[in-house]
């Protein structure tokens, strides 16, 4: 088997490990990116069957190693930025550090630091702390090892070309990837209207041919027309003029609507892309995201990256039309007049790189600044029930103001740069024309090069309209600029890596309900662990109690069964199956979960109900109001179940939205249900319906039930402790209290405060 | 419960094991061995409202503020705190590179020269209003950059775009 570690080894430490360990017997390594001091430099730990060595300047000698039967605990110390692997080792009164040499001071039951590591390697460490213990008590065994690896391969998603780290293993490379790709990905929404904008460049490319005639005839009319007197000629042209415009203008007419179909069905193409990638994104994309961002995403980006796609398909195409058909007819009609012409063109091109340049990144400064108020808003008006609550308008407002002041100060700042290019760019052109005038003006005065007063107007005509797709092309690039900022964001959802598995897997096999833990350790994010070790069976048809104190993890043991959460350490099986090897939409079908705070839709009381479950039958959804004790209160409003509920379920008090929500569960029907505090947030005249309500939706099902009220899980078979991110206690009800640990204490202060309650309230009715 | 704050040098702090402290309060003779420090404020108040917690997490004390502590104590808990606390201070970017919004920075801090990963330039990059600058990775580890309007033009030129 390869050696295994995180990072490249330094160098020469892996040939002093090997005479430490023994020529084979190195088998990983963690190696981390600080040293003792805090300062940054090269650390290293390099396991072996039976030691691990440690490499830091802070350890005599630059080293030490420590027996892993010498070890009475190897852990993780995580820091703020930084952790520590540190070993505590048995008291014996022996030096058990660096038995080989250096330390030979009394250690025993000291803890020892080892080496000091970013959270880069701290997962890595996590799982060799896991190994060193288990091979103290177990020895060595290959299995122990691949433990080890499978946290090693989690690692190790980086890309193989830039070595930077992936979204998840064998994702695309954002880096590696480059702007042509990130088009090609647009492309996508633009093929489906590939005949509306062909048909449009056909029409463009017409119309643009019909706008050159008119500077040509310009050309006769000076030139023969007007010196000959000739008004039968001047008829006849007007009126071929009149007809021309008609036909160019009913063209651009017809063109113009075809365009707005067509960027209808590029606009509507992503926005229902992103909203429907956003409805599949794990939930630690939304951890990071504020919805703000994401709602900017598909408003404001899709807009701006439409526009762009327009500007490129179609006017793009049209001006550079317009150009070689100017260049083309210019030189035809006198070569060193079009030389003059052309002067001016390098040194808008450097202009014009040199903008985009310049204003690539303030159009991301931007994008903050906009995104900000996109926040704010998506904050603050959902909640404006707590700000007139706190009275907390003004401060809102205040900080809402100071947002648009700096989008303004930012958007000012950028419209400078912006209009200060295309005006230097245009003052050149203008140049262009003068140089014309200058030079040909002169050559038609002394009648050189046969310039006539007709060539010189259409000349100066042609010139002011070739310097218009000039223009246009050196300001593509601020609308470049500020597309490629908008389609980062909307690739960053769109190429984000989705929850894993949904369809991947065919299981019509309905969950018996037997859940179990294995080894499972879980953090948000490296800084802390949440889980830590979880061992945990649950059996089918168990009524499942978890406890705790707020904080301590319940609910993310629910969030990892719900799958909210898949790069977790360990495993999870339902049924004997590993829960990632389930179809996670069908999973999640045969799960009820009914948490604290019920989220309502916009919709009517039946189709809240009826959520989720496609045709249901109207005698379905009232039979599971009844069940959940809900039919009574809704027939008694005057729309029963066609009663329109507000954002968020207004119009429903909290005890009725839970209600409803158990109805959803109910119409489900399925195999697991979990509560989430469900009678956290009523009082206890409804927590006696909810309650009734659940006893009857839970008969036969395998049940979690999270509850601080502890007379919540009356009903329970099992009672799981939950302290600090591990399970304490696991048991039956009536054991636990036996014990009298943790559980027992928490009936009892519960016990204890519901008699104060009691007597305070027979002391008020007296 | 009651926090037990300390106000000025009634309790006496020494470093054990660079993340450890034992506190001693003079009058009362109370001992606490192995306790944690915390910062209540990291980011806005680095000396001010510091926890004293034991190794089952419950907080002990309060430290008010650590300008208020003995000289020996002060020293103590401020080095406990620079173990703890591993934020180092930007002073220069030598390197950007940056595509479809992931970066790589190459940076120069008070502990040595460190390259890093960003993948959320909206959430990863935190200006505050005084001119500070917060920077979390791609790893979770934490940078500080003290006064961005302070950086050389080079790195200015290069953060600025991302704030």
């Amino acid at each position: 088997m390869s050696f295994m570690s995180n990072i490249p080894l330094p160098d020469g430490i892996l040939e002093k490990a090997k005479n430490i360990l023994g020529e084979d017997n190195t088998l990983f390594a963690v190696v981390g990116d600080i040293k003792m001091d805090g300062s940054y430099g090269k650390s290293a730990l390099v396991f072996g069957r039976d030691k691990v060595a440690a490499f830091d300047d802070a350890h005599e000698n630059g080293y030490t190693s420590v027996d892993y039967e010498d070890i009475e605990r190897a852990k993780v110390k995580r820091l703020y930025g930084n952790a520590l692997f540190r070993v505590k080792l048995k008291d014996s009164g022996k030096d058990r550090l660096n038995p080989d040499g250096g330390n030979k001071n009394d250690n025993g039951g000291k803890w020892v630091n080892l080496i000091r590591f970013s959270y880069a390697a701290a997962d890595m460490a996590d799982a060799a702390a896991v190994f060193a213990e288990t091979c103290r008590d177990e020895g060595y065994s290959d299995n122990l090892l691949e433990a080890v690896r499978s946290t090693y391969m989690k690692m190790r998603s980086f890309c193989p070309k830039c070595g930077r780290k992936l979204p998840s293993p064998d994702s695309p490379c954002f880096n590696c990837a480059g702007k042509g790709k990130m088009f090609s990905k647009l492309a996508k929404y633009v093929l489906p209207e590939k005949y509306n904008l062909i048909f449009c460049i056909i029409l463009s490319a017409v119309t643009t041919g019909l706008s050159l005639m008119p500077t040509y005839i310009t050309k006769i009319m000076v030139d023969d027309v007007l010196p000959n007197k000739d008004t039968e000629k001047l008829g006849k042209i007007i009126i071929f003029l009149i007809l021309l415009y008609i036909v160019q203008y009913l063209l651009t007419g017809v063109r113009q609507y075809r365009l707005r179909c067509a960027s209808d069905g590029i606009i509507t193409g992503l926005k229902k892309d992103i909203f429907a990638k956003a409805q599949y994104l794990p939930m630690r994309f939304y951890d990071k995201s504020s919805t703000g961002s994401v709602i900017n995403r598909v408003n404001s980006d899709t807009q701006t990256v439409k526009e762009f796609v327009m500007r490129i398909s179609q006017e793009a195409i049209v001006q550079f039309f317009t150009m070689v058909g100017i260049v083309i007819i210019m030189f035809g009609i006198d070569w060193q007049l079009a030389l003059l012409a052309l002067c001016p063109i390098p040194l808008v091109v450097f202009i014009s790189r040199r903008f985009r340049k310049m204003v690539s990144p303030k159009y991301r400064r931007l994008w903050r600044r906009s995104s900000a108020i996109s926040t704010m808003l998506a904050d603050s008006i959902p909640g404006i029930r707590v700000i007139k609550a706190f009275s907390n308008e003004k401060r809102v407002i205040n900080k809402f103001e100071r947002y648009c002041d700096e989008w303004r100060k930012e958007d000012q700042h950028t419209g400078m740069y912006a209009a200060i290019f295309p005006t230097l760019i245009t003052f050149f052109v203008s140049c262009g024309s003068l140089l014309i005038w200058a030079v040909g003006g002169r050559w038609s005065v002394n009648g050189d090069y046969g310039v006539t007063a007709g060539i010189l107007v259409s000349f100066i005509s042609y010139a002011a309209t070739f310097y218009n797709p000039v223009n246009f092309f050196a300001n593509l690039s601020d609308s470049y600029a500020n597309a490629i900022a908008s389609a980062e964001k909307i690739l960053d959802i769109i190429d984000a890596e989705p929850e894993h598995n949904f369809g991947a897997y065919k299981n019509d096999e309905p969950l018996q309900g037997k859940i179990e833990f294995k080894n499972v350790n879980f953090s948000f994010d490296r800084s802390k662990k949440v889980l830590s070790n979880i061992n945990l069976t649950i059996e089918p048809g168990d009524i499942v109690g978890i406890v705790g104190t707020t904080g301590s993890g319940k609910s993310t043991l629910i969030n990892l069964i719900m799958r909210y959460y898949d790069d977790y350490d360990g495993e999870i099986l339902i049924d004997g199956k590993n829960i990632k090897d389930i179809d996670m939409g069908y999973y999640r079908s045969q799960i009820g979960f009914v948490q604290q705070e019920p989220l309502m839709f916009r919709d009517s009381v039946f189709n809240n109900i009826a959520y989720g479950c496609g045709d249901v039958h109207v005698e379905q959804v009232m039979h599971a109001a009844q069940i959940a004790n809900a039919h009574t209160f809704i027939s008694k409003m005057p729309d029963a179940y066609d009663t329109m509920l507000g954002e968020r379920g207004v119009g429903l008090s909290g005890g009725e939205k839970q209600r409803v929500s158990i109805a959803r569960a109910v119409l489900k029907n399925p195999g697991i249900l979990i509560f989430d505090e469900a009678t956290a947030a009523v009082d206890s005249e409804t927590e006696f319906l909810i309650q009734g309500a659940i006893e009857k939706l839970i008969r036969g099902r395998t049940t979690i039930m999270i509850a601080h009220r502890l007379s919540t899980l009356r009903k329970a078979n099992k009672i799981v402790v939950v302290d600090k991110g591990e399970i304490i206690e696991c048991g039956a009800p009536d054991e636990l209290l036996k014990r009298k640990g943790k559980y027992y204490k928490l009936v009892q202060i519960q016990s204890m405060s519901e008699q104060l309650l009691k007597e305070k309230q027979s002391e008020n009715f007296e | 419960m009651i926090l037990r704050y300390i106000d000025g040098p009634e309790a006496r702090f020494t470093l054990k094991d660079k993340i450890f402290v034992d506190m001693e309060f003079y009058h009362t003779g109370e001992v606490f061995k192995d306790m944690e420090l915390r910062r209540m404020f990291p980011v806005s108040g680095k000396n001010k409202y510091i926890a004293v917690i034991d190794g089952d997490g419950n907080e002990q004390a309060m430290i008010r503020d650590i300008s208020n502590l003995d000289e020996k104590s002060r020293k103590a808990v401020n080095d406990c705190l620079e173990e703890y606390y591993m934020m180092p201070r930007i002073l220069k970017f030598t390197e950007m590179t940056d595509k479809f919004g992931i970066w790589m920075w190459t940076a120069i801090t008070d502990k040595g020269e460190v390259k890093f990963e960003i993948r959320n330039h909206i959430t990863a990059v935190k200006p505050l209003f005084d001119n500070r600058v917060l920077i979390k990775d791609a790893n979770d580890n934490r940078y500080e950059i003290p006064d961005y309007t302070k950086l050389d033009k080079h790195s200015l030129k290069l953060i600025t775009p991302n704030l």
